[in-house]
């Protein structure tokens, strides 16, 4: 009996001194603050402005100081520009200790794709998940460029497709040192800069391609681009 | 330690699971219900273990299927369009039609053995059965419903305030909860009972007819390589040989895939039911049976996407004489009078 008793409060022992680390995203373009209304250029010389801004985050791990990579148990954010309290992700379970890198998923993992109805962040009322070929959409941009030839000079893109050829989850992973202690919570600043989906290894001209909202090629090499959009911010 | 201390703090584990668990699964009090299936069947591709089956939830999935506010102007609801009488497709009608007068695109699905299908739609776009409700209900020609909006609908009404709670053990209404409800009721729309049925069973004093048998014959060597038995089909997407509709301008599959390889296949449709449930294909063409079969001895459109199991197929004025009666066998007149699956009073 004791010996039970001895292993339950080390388990609950455990559990008490496992710590969290925080997360806390910002988002710009071309590094500058994202604001609505703000006009922002692309690398290509088209202006645009961005209205809606919003994507999953999922899939988090860490690298501790010898390379071992701790995965949490799965966790699905929904970070929006027009919510501050999205912007803030406290992440539990992580051991005491020191860390070198972080990794996760932008976007929803192909199981999670094909599991029926979700609730919390996955919630279709968010407006992230395609109704007529199932599946979430990974991360939403929405705006306006005079360059573009939709009605109300409409940019929208919609990045989404989760199986075959066209799979859009993108992984981040990010060098950053913290320590995980007892005495205080390890903070993480990620900036997020959205001037990245037009620019990097794939350029998009907003006169060609205004808006993309099925899985396909389009959607692929905007993924390709904002796969680079998060770095670290250090205090 | 001994065994009665081990088992007080296995409970208090299992009690704490439940409290981690509480707003998610079934409330407290709800009656399980088994469905009854033949034994000869596999194992649904549905998992229950996700969505126990109860009364309350299915009572609820029921007015949730017959309510117009689910739509929103309130004119229409699921039942609209998936009429009993029709096998849940939708009598008489071509092309689904929705709020304010809007056309569909496509033909009404007949909606019954759902919980062995993989996918959905005529295309198989959709991937769950907990998800399929969203696409007619969010569509815009359709139910043309917001699901924050419908989900604040829904929250408000009393009614269903006390159908949460008896199937949850919660008022809190989410969509997940709503999806659920739905499919439960789906979930019990199961036809197995045909005069089909009986013959393949062996029950007493029931034999198909000279004719029936003729056209069993018939359907076993050029039909049920798609219209696959017991579901009478194999729930694939394949292209028939129907000829391509230029005002329709729709490719089926080839749309969710982008694969030329996939241009006009259409998921292969249930046989059960079949001569209830007219018009038929994806674009409710064809308002008779008769029509279908000419359709595959003459009316084929060639191309390299077309089945080669139908390629060519001819069917003689006789074949269809008699596969018109085998296809009747398959009429399951208790499920379509079944008064579990019919229409509820809205009260409000």
């Amino acid at each position: 009996m004791n010996r039970l008793l001895l292993f339950f409060s080390l388990l609950i022992g455990k559990a008490a001194l496992s710590q969290s680390v925080t997360l806390t995203l910002t988002h710009e373009v071309n590094h500058q603050a994202m604001r609505a209304n703000k006009t922002y250029y692309t690398a290509q010389g088209d202006t645009f402005t961005i209205t809606k801004f919003k994507y999953y985050l999922s899939n988090f791990s860490f690298t501790d100081e010898l390379g071992q990579v701790l995965t949490l148990s799965p966790e699905y954010f929904l970070v929006s520009e027009d919510s501050i309290a999205s912007k803030k992700i406290v992440l539990t379970g992580l051991p005491l200790g020191r860390f070198k890198a972080i990794s996760f998923m932008i976007g929803v993992d192909s199981i999670m794709n094909c599991t029926g109805a979700q609730s919390g962040a996955l919630d279709p009322v968010y407006g992230m998940f395609w109704t007529w070929n199932s599946g979430y959409i990974m991360a939403k941009l929405e705006g306006t460029s005079p360059a573009s030839r939709l009605p109300g000079h409409a940019l929208q893109f919609h990045i989404g497709g989760y199986r075959g050829a066209h799979q859009s989850q993108r992984i981040v992973q990010l060098p950053v040192p913290f320590e995980v202690s007892a005495e205080k919570t390890a903070a993480i600043n990620l900036v997020a800069d959205a001037g990245t989906w037009f620019n990097g290894p794939n350029p998009i001209r907003f006169s060609e391609t205004a808006g993309f909202m099925t899985p396909g090629m389009i959607g692929d090499r905007i993924a390709d681009n904002y796969s680079h959009m998060f770095s670290i911010k250090m205090k | 330690m001994n065994l009665k201390t081990t088992f007080v703090i296995m409970a208090f584990c299992l009690f704490l699971l439940g409290i981690s668990f509480r707003g998610r699964g079934p409330g407290p009090g709800v009656t399980y219900v088994t469905l009854s299936l033949p034994d000869s069947l596999p194992k649904p591709a549905y998992d229950f273990s996700k969505n126990p089956l109860t009364k309350e939830g299915i009572a609820l999935g029921r007015y949730l299927f017959y309510d117009p506010k689910l739509s929103r102007d309130s004119s229409v609801s699921c039942g609209f369009c998936h009429q009993q009488v029709a096998a849940f497709g939708h009598f008489d009608h071509a092309l689904a039609h929705g709020v304010y007068g809007r056309l569909g695109k496509r033909s009404v699905p007949t909606l019954f053995n759902l919980i062995w299908q993989k996918d959905f739609m005529w295309d198989g776009g959709v991937n769950h059965l907990d998800v399929q409700p969203m696409s007619p209900i969010i569509a815009e020609n359709e139910m043309d419903m917001p699901l924050n909006e419908l989900v604040e609908r829904l929250k408000c009404n009393e009614k269903y305030q006390q159908l949460f709670k008896a199937a949850y053990g919660t008022e809190e209404v989410t969509s997940q909860r709503m999806f659920k409800a739905l499919v439960q009721f789906m979930a019990t729309m199961i036809s197995f009972d045909s005069r089909y049925d009986s013959v393949k069973r062996g029950a007493p004093g029931v034999a198909f007819t000279a004719e029936e048998a003729g056209g069993y014959t018939t359907f076993r060597q050029k039909c049920a390589g798609c219209h696959k038995e017991p579901f009478f089909t194999d729930f694939s997407a394949r292209n028939n040989g129907l000829p391509y509709s230029p005002n329709m301008n729709d490719m089926g599959r080839m749309r969710i895939t982008n694969n030329t390889g996939d241009y006009m296949k259409f998921k292969v449709p249930s046989l059960r039911n079949v001569l209830v449930s007219a018009p038929y294909m994806h674009d409710g063409r064809f308002f008779d049976i008769f029509q279908v079969f000419a359709m595959y001895d003459h009316g084929q459109e060639k191309g390299n996407t077309v089945d080669p199991l139908v390629r060519d197929m001819k069917l003689s004025p006789k074949e269809q004489r008699q596969l018109y009666m085998f296809l009747n066998t398959l009429t399951d007149k208790h499920f379509l009078k079944n008064e579990a699956y019919s229409e509820v009073m809205i009260e409000d």
